[in-house]
């Protein structure tokens, strides 16, 4: 923090206008871009809700999302594994490039962008079946039939998401009996089941009790040598413990309410010298 | 609480002491109470009347032979209305075949696309056709089936059946689709399922509960069905399954002549045997209607106690986790 006097919460919800001569940093010098959004902008029916969001998501970091309640973090989100096609009356403006392929170019297989964009939820969503099919719906979803090999696939999947030593011998119990924390590890397992290139993470703790949340961001931390994380979180202090690089977006005026993207970089130096001055009201929680 | 000064107002308010007026408000609550209870008592009481007095005249002539003897000639004591049961059971499975699959797929398309003009009308011609008269279904029976193929049929008297199962089935299939929630299905397609996939694999499954129930009390509006049953149906006293089956391998006839003389040929229903037999002047005939009575509400009872139990156990499993 740039300095540690006890700050006021502002009266008013400052605004925010993107200078055209300061861009955002979108390219990270030196890493490998996994995601590439490209003056995305999102609207629901009439209503703008992103505005013109460029940047680059690093391969095998995490990527935190950070922002007020309201200014499209999850919506950016969900674009990234086109699960806002879902929603009627949505249309996008530019490009999202995932390893190189636009996805929303036309003729783009879905199944596909979605087989190689896992995602886990706020609320677990385990479904209602054992355990042992919860992490083998997505295999043989894409054809694994062989009960040896799922077998490999389940053991691997629940060992990367922490949850195989407590569940081997009850994997025929139903996913819906865990506990809360184990409900959410096994909606990881099940989304690393299917061997995604990145992993969307939308509030995956805001659900969660601090012992579940912290085996949750450790286990966030082992993954991010395989995989790429991006994770949506209203909490700060997670942002700043457990991501590499930090976005933070902010609707632009109270009457338009787009969702703009202020700044990015690496999460210590947002979080210790941001260079706007919205940003370091946000992180020192004058607002939010 | 006494005492309370409004700090907008600037003005005390009156001190308010929350025994005022206790004995009022308990005497109208124990009046109203009583009111409501008796009034619930007394809509209770036709129920209990028909059952207890159903029970008690067909209760006397319940009997084993009851369920599996053929009926006896008029004025020999006796005999039983096995053919009924058989007739009951080929009909309701007859109506569940060609009620259940159109009514599921049905009610998945009006659950998935409700403000669509096919999703609209799946709605409203489900309300409407519910509140079509049995006894009108069963002349449609009739026109459509009966006359052009020229003899009753147990197959006529499923399609009517059929016809007055559907609604029931859609609407609570309908309604069960609903409840499953949202995230279901995002995790699923999340994963990168097709939609008709995560509808196959997760939320048919996770609706089956409630699915079963609406088939079942569907089922059970159709077992007391009558009217559909008289043009179509028509009765048989002399239908028997286990003797058109012995009959038909012993002369040889092949596995397509047996089902045409399982279900083409007129076949009599419990409720319809009930209402012959409730007009005939001998007493035998008057006992086995009572008797009668009392299968029909008994399975009928059971259907629907078991259908609502079991869907209230498994449902609050699921979700009061």
């Amino acid at each position: 923090m740039s300095d540690n006097k006890p700050t006021k919460p502002l009266e008013v919800q400052p605004s925010f206008q993107s200078d055209p001569a300061q861009p955002p940093t979108t390219i990270l010098a030196g890493e490998e871009a996994k995601v590439n959004i490209r003056d995305f902008s999102f609207y629901y029916g009439k209503f703008k809700a992103l505005g013109n969001i460029t940047l680059t998501v690093p391969a095998n970091k995490i990527t935190a999302i950070i922002g007020p309640s309201g200014c499209g973090k999850s919506t950016l989100l969900r674009s990234l594994n086109r699960m806002n096609d879902l929603v009627p009356n949505t249309h996008i403006e530019g490009e999202i490039f995932l390893g190189g392929q636009n996805i929303y170019a036309p003729g783009v297989d879905i199944v596909d962008v979605r087989r190689r964009t896992g995602m886990v939820f706020q609320r677990p969503n385990p479904f209602p079946k054992s355990i042992y099919d919860n992490v083998a719906y997505g295999p043989r979803l894409y054809g694994v039939h062989r009960r040896t090999e799922l077998d490999a696939i389940v053991e691997r999947s629940l060992e990367q998401a922490a949850l195989w030593d407590e569940v081997n011998d009850k994997l025929n119990q139903s996913g819906m009996a865990l506990s809360g924390g184990q409900q959410q590890r096994l909606c990881i397992a099940r989304a690393l089941a299917v061997q995604p290139e990145i992993i969307l993470m939308d509030e995956p703790a805001s659900a969660l009790d601090p012992v579940a949340t912290l085996k949750i961001e450790e286990l966030m931390q082992d993954l991010k040598s395989t995989y790429t994380i991006v994770i949506v979180t209203h909490n700060m202090q997670q942002a700043a413990r457990v991501s590499d690089y930090t976005a933070f977006l902010m609707i632009d005026s109270p009457q338009t309410r787009i969702g703009t993207l202020v700044e990015y970089g690496a999460t210590t130096q947002i979080f210790t010298n941001p260079k706007h001055k919205q940003t370091e009201d946000y992180v020192t929680g004058r607002f939010g | 609480m006494t005492g309370y000064t409004s700090a907008h107002l600037g003005q005390a308010v009156k001190p308010y002491h929350s025994t005022d007026g206790y004995t009022l408000r308990k005497v109208t609550n124990i009046v109203m109470l009583t009111i409501t209870g008796l009034l619930t008592a007394l809509a209770l009481v036709p129920l209990f009347w028909i059952i207890g007095y159903v029970i008690y005249k067909g209760g006397q002539y319940i009997s084993l032979d009851f369920f599996a003897q053929m009926p006896r000639p008029l004025g020999v004591v006796g005999g039983g209305v096995l053919h009924a049961i058989e007739g009951t059971l080929i009909l309701t499975f007859l109506g569940g075949i060609f009620a259940i699959p159109p009514g599921i797929l049905a009610a998945i398309y009006a659950a998935y696309r409700p403000n669509t003009p096919l999703g609209t009308a799946v709605r409203f011609g489900t309300d409407v056709l519910s509140g079509v008269p049995s006894i009108v279904i069963g002349l449609f029976g009739y026109a459509l089936i009966v006359k052009n193929q020229g003899h009753y049929s147990a197959l006529a008297g499923g399609i009517a059946l059929a016809i007055i199962m559907f609604p029931t089935i859609v609407r609570t299939t309908e309604e069960m689709i609903k409840l499953v929630p949202q995230s279901l299905r995002e995790g699923s397609l999340a994963l990168g399922a097709p939609e008709w996939k995560t509808t196959v694999s997760v939320v048919l499954p996770a609706a089956a509960n409630g699915i079963v129930t609406g088939i079942l009390l569907g089922l059970a509006r159709a077992f007391g069905e009558t009217a559909p049953l008289l043009f179509t149906a028509l009765g048989n006293e002399n239908y028997e399954i286990g003797k058109i089956i012995h009959s038909g391998i012993a002369s040889h006839q092949g596995l397509l002549v047996i089902f045409n003389r399982i279900f083409e040929q007129p076949v009599d229903s419990l409720p319809l045997t009930l209402w012959k037999y409730a007009q005939q002047p001998y007493p035998e005939r008057i006992n086995q209607a009572w008797a009668t009575a009392l299968v029909l509400m008994v399975i009928i009872l059971v259907i629907n106690i078991v259908a609502r139990v079991w869907v209230y156990y498994r449902t609050s499993h699921l979700q009061g986790k």
